[in-house]
């Protein structure tokens, strides 16, 4: 055993001259940057303020006796997200057990942190999302099924999130609800926007390429300032919430992402499906709805995943706009002078929060790639 | 069985497509000359000729898959647009061709992603307006006279090259076609499974199917054409029975071709 130990060390870390005068650096200042932080985590930090000010860096100024909606939409989004891990991943033992300790830990440091109701509704919620994960994978039931679930999902958090006034939606709630809803505005304009980039029809074709081109080539936080403002002055009578102007932007800005997505998974199927479609006599409405974009989104499915990641991170920008997101309640609550010497500990979480989602988007996108690998041609 | 439509009849009633000094480039490059030839109701042409010659690209007109310059075709009685008239529309010609003309290709083309009843009946419900239950009815019949009744839900990929062949020959007859063009449908089998598709294609032969097929199987020819054609750089230079050009060809350029495919 020591010896196997010894032999890995000798070829990974000391096998040349500057392999072991690298290591013999690098590793005391990595070592001495670890206990440093894990140091400051477990005894320096005060994490109280965390704690403390959970409720807003979860939701914002979300009136309090209205919470009840805020907690129906993590029930919601958590039985989406099984019922979504449903359609890829088999529920196995060690799978379970992951997601109860996940959950657990969660549930605990609510527990300490904020008191026992929260923590009671956060493993009712993952109870909820391990129960959609097994009941669809066991019924076996058609992608299109749970496909019209999740998206009724979405339509129910909206309806029911909305009744206080969408000026108030904040936190991570408004940073989670945005980027689904951004991603899913954001495929059938994207799919029209690839399918006009090769229509036969001139002006189509060139109305859909400029404004492609014009979307990738500009930054999304003037696309998104420059729709809350014209949105206005294109309908003066009617005031639209700045959360929906904010979603619009972000939905025509990643539009022009998705729609070169698309493109490339239209190339990627053969020309001789085209062919069969159009010997067949099928009308081009047909020819892709049935025959060419089923083929060609399966190839673009990873990337489309991939691509909520930069909509949850580009949220951030929505303060620019005046809303209050997940990183935005985070400087709110280092604004009151009571947290200033706090900095650190809200960074770190936001951190950790942020690096969290990512991994698991990013964890999604490989899982749904070997999937479709595994099931292709 | 399906709405007639009454043609514009500008033909026999007996020539199903008529084809006339029919031209076509790709570019610069000619590759039809000045072809002439009508396919009788209920005839089997086959189309043979070295490689590009020109045989894919006028079985592929006759369904407008590729576009011609100048001469005529009509299938059907309709006329088929040509390249100047497909510029400013055409489609609703285009689209009444295709219904009568079935295609099979030498890769299968089969739709990946649907099982075989699907590959059968989407064109039926999508483009006839027949109801779903139907057609997959009417698919399982088509899948059982090729049969392959008991692959009926399975995936392409899931089939043999010689399966997915008689999977695209039933998706084409789903459509109820007047004429079924055939391109090398046995080029891209493995020799073992050739048999098995030929065996579909000589029973619709036998049934009175119109077909034009290019092929390189020189004994399947012989003994279902009543016309053999031979083509020779974009020319057609000899018509006849299968016994005129296979014993007696006249042309010194069909005697090498022959010799040629016939030694193997
Ligand atoms: N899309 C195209 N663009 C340009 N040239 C083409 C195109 N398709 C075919 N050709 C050319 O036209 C000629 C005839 O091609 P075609 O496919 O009809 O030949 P073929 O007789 O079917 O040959 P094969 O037995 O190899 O299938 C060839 O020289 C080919 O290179
Ligand atoms: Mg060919």
């Amino acid at each position: 055993m020591s010896t196997v130990a010894l032999r890995w060390l000798h070829r990974n870390l000391f096998a040349k001259p500057f392999d072991t005068a690298l290591s013999l650096v690098v590793i005391p200042v990595l070592a001495w940057a670890v206990y440093a932080f894990a140091h400051w985590i477990l005894v320096d930090a005060h994490w109280e303020v965390v704690g403390g000010s959970l409720k807003v860096l979860m939701t914002g100024i979300y009136p309090a006796d209205q919470l009840w909606r805020a907690w129906f939409s993590v029930a919601t989004l958590c039985a989406m997200f099984g019922a979504g891990l449903g359609l890829s991943v088999r529920p196995g033992r060690a799978a379970l057990a992951v997601a109860a300790m996940v959950a657990a830990a969660i549930a605990g440091t609510i527990a300490a942190a904020v008191g026992v109701s929260a923590s009671l509704l956060t493993i009712a919620s993952a109870a909820l999302g391990v129960v959609a994960w097994v009941a669809v994978h066991h019924s076996k039931c058609d992608q299109r099924v749970v496909l019209a679930g999740l998206l009724a999902g979405v339509v129910a958090i909206f309806v029911v999130l909305s009744p206080p006034g969408f000026e108030v939606w904040g936190g991570l709630l408004l940073s989670v609800v945005l980027t689904i809803a951004v991603s899913i505005l954001t495929l059938p304009f994207g799919i029209l926007l690839a399918l006009g980039r090769q229509s036969r029809i001139a002006s189509v074709r060139v109305i859909s390429t400029a404004y492609i081109e014009t979307m990738r080539s500009v930054p999304l936080i003037l696309v998104v300032y420059w729709i809350w403002i014209i949105v206005p002055l294109l309908s003066p009578d009617t005031s639209v919430p700045s959360l929906l102007r904010g979603m619009a932007g972000y939905a025509l800005f990643f539009a022009a992402y998705v729609a070169e997505y698309v493109r490339s998974g239209l190339q990627a199927v053969p020309k001789g499906q085209i062919e069969a479609a159009r010997s067949l006599a099928m009308n081009s409405w047909t020819l892709n709805v049935d025959i060419v974009l089923p083929q060609a989104l399966r190839v673009v499915v990873p990337s489309l995943v991939g691509q909520v990641l930069d909509i949850f991170n580009g949220a951030t920008l929505v303060f620019i706009i005046g809303l209050t997101d997940f990183l935005r309640a985070g400087q709110m609550i280092l604004a009151d002078p009571q947290n200033s010497g706090r900095t650190y500990e809200i960074y770190v979480f936001l951190f950790a929060v942020y690096l969290a989602i990512g991994g698991a988007i990013t964890y999604a996108s490989r899982r749904l790639e070997a999937h479709l690998a595994r099931g292709s041609r | 069985m399906n709405a007639i439509q009454i043609p514009e009849v500008t033909t026999s009633p007996n020539v199903i497509v008529s084809i006339s000094r029919l031209n076509k480039s790709f570019g610069a490059f000619h590759v039809l000359k000045d072809i002439d030839l009508d396919v009788g109701r209920g005839e089997v042409v086959v189309i043979i000729g070295a490689s590009g010659s020109g045989k894919s690209t006028l079985i592929r007109c006759v369904n407008g898959l590729e576009m011609y310059q100048s001469g005529r075709l009509t299938v059907d009685g309709f006329n088929m647009p040509t390249e100047a008239d497909r510029e400013i529309g055409g489609e609703k010609e285009l689209a009444r061709i295709r219904k009568g003309v079935g295609m099979v290709f030498q890769q299968f083309n089969l739709f990946p992603h649907m099982s075989a009843i699907d590959n059968v009946a989407i064109a039926p419900i999508r483009v006839r307006g027949r109801k779903p239950d139907e057609a997959k009815a009417t698919a399982l019949r088509l899948l059982d006279r090729v049969g392959l009744r008991d692959h009926a839900h399975k995936l392409p990929a899931q089939l043999s090259g010689g399966q997915q062949q008689r999977v695209a020959i039933a998706r084409s007859l789903a459509m109820e076609p007047h004429i079924m063009l055939f391109d090398e449908p046995t080029s891209a089998l493995d020799p073992e499974m050739v048999g098995e598709v030929l065996d579909v294609m000589r029973e619709l032969a036998r049934e009175g199917m119109t077909m034009m097929i290019v092929t390189h199987e020189m004994g399947f020819a012989r003994e279902v054409a009543d016309r053999v054609v031979y083509i020779d750089h974009g020319r057609i230079l000899e018509i006849g029975t299968p016994a005129e050009i296979f014993d007696r060809p006249t042309h010194e350029r069909t005697k090498t071709f022959l010799s040629r495919v016939l030694r193997h």
